[in-house]
């Protein structure tokens, strides 16, 4: 018997291309402990909320996450809209629920070609990333942006959708559609990809509910939990849609249940198409939130999102608390860890869709002259607060 | 199952509670004691339809802390209130009754200064190694410039 040893693992992109450090203890090729630090990226985004104004802050919070951004924004803004007693738009709600959808195709896209790269499986990382263009070619076209899309904000949506986005989305959720059921057959046929993913990563249905596991991760053990469901919210209670549980409790189940997703997302965005009303878009709201508190849910493409505000009165949050869902995940990872290969390490941390942090920049271009001028951060920041104050 | 409502909550936690509010739909505010928290969750976590705890969040609200445990139902979100004064903040961990909650204890210990008796670790979590003692950045009296002033000092 060999005596446990301590090996380190990142900070340095652990498994895919964000920071967090892991200490394994293990046993030959065994892991037998995990202990986890975070922090190398954490940037303070609560308390800047608090120094910011609530419309500021659909900015800051657009940019907790590069990929489930818009999650973050329909989180935040739905808590100022109830505190300030709001209802927003029937279209703009239909909005908020096609680009959710948008986004968690697209996010599940990615996360399997993370996933394919883990497991070595290039090939397929490189096919998935190339059909995921095509779901971020029909966000750039309605938002104008690939990310971060800048489409919400307190009271509805920015950009509206017409008839002509309209043919161009169908045509792209069709071939969306067609390579997700063909990436169900590689998952569940391929002998590499099940060799790689069955059995690995047990986690347990009471084990995923005792350490409070959300989304993907929780739907993958079985259990039928999704906010978009229990409490649907934006248009969630007029679109009729499957939770979407698989039972094997491993990888293999974790991949399963985010491609099905994608096939329920499509046919979600179908749906709310044909059925979106006509109308206006946003309502304008007032600049300072009546004190109160709220708490508001989404399901982000990782799982749940929590979001809870306190406002003093004022036209700045008094509290902006921001709970991700790989945090809430991180309990489960631990536990999916102990027991593993270490050759199965960065396989099993994917699984979870981890999602640390991202980063910002702006070029602002003259369509006139298509000259590029990037803005300094206080050019950035006078515009905004002239911007603030005129509206 | 039955749902989850006002008074079945008041009828289980006896006299604990010392506040209760309803804001719309789903949503319930429940203030307790701070002696009276793991009695409380140990209650309320025996209640159907619990799911999970969603996570706990901290608020300076000047002399003291509040902590707000955000507790998922199958038909509503309870969130749990109690205070800790600022001179000593110190609170039972509930780990042991909801082992999820781990993460975000440790994270409230680095951000305000709670001590989670039962869970507390020497060791930063979230905060970077060599961050001085005492600075809790999500405390009101840390502003932006003085967390600045000390963390240009550290680097």
């Amino acid at each position: 018997m060999v005596k446990a040893i301590d090996i380190p693992f990142g900070p340095q992109h652990p498994a895919l291309e964000e920071p967090i450090n892991f200490t394994f203890e293990v046993e030959e090729e065994r892991v037998v402990d995990v202990k986890i630090r975070l922090g190398y990226i954490h940037r303070g985004i609560e308390k800047l909320a608090e120094n910011r104004t609530y419309h500021q802050n659909v900015y800051l919070v657009e940019r907790i996450c590069g990929i489930c951004s818009f999650a973050h924004t329909t989180c935040y803004t739905q808590a100022v809209e109830e505190l300030l007693g709001v209802d927003i738009p029937e279209r703009a709600k239909y909005i908020r629920t096609i680009f959710c959808e948008m986004e968690r195709i697209q996010n599940h896209y990615l996360w399997l070609g993370f996933t394919a790269k883990a497991m070595g499986f290039e090939t397929l990382f490189m096919y998935t990333w190339r059909d995921r263009e095509a779901m971020l070619e029909v966000l750039e076209m309605i938002s104008g942006k690939r990310v971060n899309y800048g489409m919400n904000t307190i009271g509805g949506v920015r950009r509206d959708i017409t008839g002509k986005m309209v043919e161009r989305m169908e045509e792209r959720l069709n071939y969306l559609e067609e390579r997700a059921n063909y990436y169900k057959k590689v998952c569940t046929k391929e002998r590499s990809i099940l060799k790689r993913t069955v059995g690995v990563g047990m986690l347990e249905p009471s084990d995923a509910l005792n350490l409070c596991a959300v989304g993907p991760t929780l739907r993958a053990s079985g259990i039928p939990q999704d906010v978009r469901a229990d409490e649907p919210y934006a248009a969630y209670g007029e679109i009729p849609f499957r939770v979407v549980t698989y039972d094997g409790c491993d990888v293999a189940s974790r991949i399963l249940v985010r491609i099905d997703e994608i096939i329920e997302s499509v046919k979600m965005i179908r749906r709310a198409l044909d059925g979106m009303p006509q109308g206006p878009i946003r309502v304008k709201v007032p600049k300072n939130v009546p004190k109160g508190e709220a708490v508001s849910l989404v399901e982000a493409p990782r799982g749940e999102d929590l979001h809870y505000l306190r406002s003093d009165g004022s036209d700045r949050p008094a509290r902006l608390k921001v709970r991700a869902p790989t945090l809430a995940n991180l309990p489960s990872l631990r536990k999916m860890l102990k027991g593993v290969n270490i050759a199965d390490i960065p396989i099993v941390i994917a699984g979870i869709d981890p999602c640390l942090a991202c980063m910002e920049r702006v070029i602002l271009v003259d369509t006139k002259s298509k000259k590029g001028q990037a803005w300094s951060g206080e050019e950035l920041w006078r515009y905004a607060n002239e911007w603030y104050r005129e509206s | 199952m039955a749902a989850l409502n006002l008074n079945r909550i008041r009828r289980r936690l006896k006299g604990r509670v010392q506040e209760v509010f309803v804001q719309r739909e789903r949503r319930i505010f429940i203030r307790v004691a701070e002696e009276d928290l793991r009695e409380t969750v140990k209650t309320l976590i025996r209640l159907d339809g619990f799911n999970h705890l969603a996570t706990i969040t901290g608020v300076d609200i000047g002399p003291a802390i509040e902590l707000i445990y955000h507790i998922i139902y199958k038909d509503a979100v309870v969130s749990l209130k109690v205070q800790v004064p600022k001179e000593s903040p110190v609170l039972p961990t509930i780990t042991d009754l909801i082992p999820g909650a781990v993460f975000y204890e440790r994270e409230i210990q680095d951000l305000l200064g709670v001590k989670f008796e039962g869970n507390s670790s020497s060791s930063l979590f979230i905060l970077p190694d060599g961050w001085p003692d005492g600075v809790h950045p999500l405390r009101k009296e840390w502003t932006l410039g003085r967390i600045s002033k000390k963390v240009r000092r550290l680097w």
